[in-house]
């Protein structure tokens, strides 16, 4: 039986919306032509839930399927109202239905996990312990991965790495996709394109305590891997993506100046260089000083405008991260009572 | 259809493209009655049309069921097309030129097509009675199309096009994108099917246009690539330009800078220096581009959802 820190559990009953079920928890799980993998998965979810005294559901994220993957988690949502199935209208990818499956759950702590039986659900207990011990995000590292070396150990052990020293969130596992997260946080993370592999950092932008346990990992029993080496230069240039983000997003125009004085810098030097020029020999007409000095100085203009320009998205857009600062935010001596998660 | 479903046809009125009014909508309304199908007209003014709002009215005082929105300036065909499906009641929105395109007896074909399997059915002219020099026209811009998008319709300047109506609760038109809702539809995972029609041999419009539609053509088929593409990923597009931009402004800088100081070339003298400075500025300027698109899908990533649900059980 697992008990929950007293903060953050129960939640408090006005903070939920009141016509939806609740649930404790919410098993999310991305499913790509699993057909075979399905009952199996569903078999050992339900197993696990059985020993935990817990309200629990089960999404299963239909991903566009070609094969009979709807069909059969239909028939197994027939007899079971915890199963939730959502059907995507064609294939967009791990991402979206990862975020379509957070979207929809109705769980206080969402766990995710892959669909084709390489995660175990038994591990889900462990990462309740996790939360109960106050942690906002547990993520799993899986423990004799049973991948190939050269195209899957290897590359991944480089890109995390990677994202650990450029994110400042060192994960050593981003790869894997179980992981266990309190629904107020990751409900206010974005979560687009392949960024599934970045929540840690993105959560930490809001102060989500991240923590790490070992999980046990199996070789694919039925179908094909879906994810190769091909996905290198897109995680790169999201990596970049996602630094910048995390980095600068609240001051931008900072930024952009700071790199504007670069541009503004060099358009002196050639100015001067210029001038010099000039003045030792008046009578021989000098353009290439002076021009490269324009188009350094235009260069400056332009990011400087590009900040003012970032500023008023960031301004006019919905997410902020002084919103963020509001989930994590612990607060002491008031009159009213501050409900977590605010 | 099993069930005979409520059609509702919406009629756009726009850029003064029209045949005689009563005439086409006796031509549409006998080619849906012959089906015994039933239906409502809804035609969309964009804009000032006195004369037109006048036989409409007359045909409304005469028992049709026509019903007409009327804007109070141009608009363009996609705001008029999304008012008329907007404010349509039927299960099925048919849209409609307000000019002979095809046959009349050759509407049904796409409201017969739709069926559990497709949730779209668009129009393509053939056989067609144009001119080879207008064929090969439309040939060029959907060969252009096909080139960059991998999209397979081969008409999209048809406007006759069967559409159930929850595809226009999810997908939005603006601007010129009217032509391509087949493509818009498609990407967001709808089911969308392009079948013959007869073209009408009223169906006429000038040979050669003015280049100003042939620019705007081309212009749209970028916006599609973009929407289509590099809107969720802006950087991806702009990073990958701005780099090679940026990787080629370095190299030349560095040739130069050899040539400076192990050849005695002296720089401070050659224009050609210019060229790598350039070069390097526009990298720049596309990579802050990029980024300026990445903060602001970051900033609004909570309200566009990538996906498209097609059915949730419990």
């Amino acid at each position: 039986m697992v008990t929950f820190a007293p903060s953050a559990w129960p939640p408090a009953p006005s903070s939920l919306e009141a016509a939806e079920p609740r649930f404790d928890i919410s098993i999310v799980v991305p499913m790509y032509n699993e057909e075979e993998s399905i009952e199996p998965m569903y078999r050992a979810i339900t197993g696990t839930l059985a020993s935990i005294n817990l309200k629990a559901e089960i999404i299963f994220v239909d991903d566009g399927s070609k094969d009979n993957t709807f069909k059969r988690a239909k028939e197994l949502a027939a007899q079971d109202d915890r199963l939730r199935v959502i059907k995507f209208r064609k294939n967009y990818g791990q991402t979206p239905a990862m975020a379509a499956g957070i979207d929809h759950a109705r769980g206080e702590v969402l766990i995710t996990m892959d669909g084709d039986l390489q995660n175990d659900p038994r591990d889900i207990q462990a990462f309740l312990e996790q939360i109960a011990l106050g942690y906002d995000i547990v993520c799993g590292i899986r423990q004799k991965r049973q991948d190939k070396l050269i195209s899957r150990k290897i590359p991944s052990k480089i890109a995390n790495w990677l994202i650990g020293k450029v994110t400042g969130v060192p994960i050593k596992d981003n790869g894997c996709s179980l992981k266990a997260y309190r629904a107020v946080l990751i409900k206010k993370v974005p979560l687009y394109s392949e960024m599934h592999r970045f929540i840690p950092a993105m959560a930490s932008l809001a102060g989500a305590q991240v923590t790490q346990i070992p999980v046990r990992h199996h070789a694919r029993q039925f179908g094909q891997s879906k994810y190769g080496l091909s996905r290198t230069y897109r995680v790169l240039l999201d990596l970049l993506t996602i630094k910048t983000i995390v980095a600068y997003v609240a001051r931008p125009l900072y930024w952009f100046s700071l790199m504007s004085l670069l541009a503004f810098g060099l358009s002196a030097l050639a100015f001067f260089a210029g001038v010099v020029e000039l003045w030792q020999d008046p009578s021989h007409p000098k353009v290439v000083m002076l021009g490269l000095s324009q188009i350094f100085a235009m260069l400056g203009i332009s990011l400087v405008f590009s900040g003012v320009l970032c500023e008023m998205i960031y301004k006019f857009g919905d997410l902020k991260i002084e919103a963020l600062s509001k989930i994590r935010a612990q607060r002491f001596g008031f009159d009213k009572e501050v409900k977590h998660g605010g | 259809m099993a069930d005979r479903p409520f059609i509702s046809a919406v009629i756009p009125i726009t850029d003064g493209r029209y045949d005689g009014i009563e005439e086409v909508y006796y031509a549409y309304k006998k080619a849906l009655n012959d089906q015994s199908l039933d239906s409502e007209f809804i035609y969309v003014l964009d804009g000032a049309y006195p004369e037109i709002f006048a036989q409409l009215k007359a045909l409304r005082e005469n028992g049709e069921d026509v019903k007409i929105i009327k804007f109070a300036q141009w608009f363009g065909e996609s705001a008029a097309l999304s008012m008329g499906f907007e404010n349509a009641s039927g299960e099925i929105l048919l849209s409609l030129p307000a000019y002979y395109q095809v046959e009349p007896e050759e509407l049904v074909k796409v409201i017969e097509a739709l069926d559990e399997n497709s949730d779209m059915i668009i129009g393509r002219r053939n056989p067609r009675s144009d001119s080879i020099v207008k064929r090969a026209q439309t040939w060029t811009f959907h060969f252009l199309l096909r080139l960059l998008t991998q999209f397979p319709f081969r008409d999209l300047g048809c406007s006759v096009r069967a559409i159930k109506k929850k595809v226009m609760e999810e997908v939005q038109i603006y601007g010129d994108l009217h032509r391509f809702l087949p493509v818009l539809a498609y990407r967001q995972g709808f089911r969308v099917k392009e079948i013959e029609l007869k073209q009408s041999r009223k169906n006429s419009s000038p040979v050669i246009y003015a280049p100003g539609i042939y620019l705007r053509r081309l212009l749209d088929i970028l916006t599609v690539l973009f929407v289509v593409k590099f809107t969720k990923k802006p950087l991806r597009f702009f990073g990958l330009l701005g780099t090679t931009l940026f990787g080629i402004g370095a190299l030349t800088g560095l040739a130069l800078l050899v040539q400076r100081v192990f050849f005695h070339m002296a720089l401070a003298d050659r224009p050609i220096i210019l060229v790598p400075a350039l070069l390097l500025t526009l990298g720049v300027q596309f990579f802050a581009i990029g980024l300026i698109g990445e903060i602001l899908i970051f900033t609004h990533a909570n309200q566009m959802k990538e996906y498209t649900v097609e059915e949730i059980v419990n």
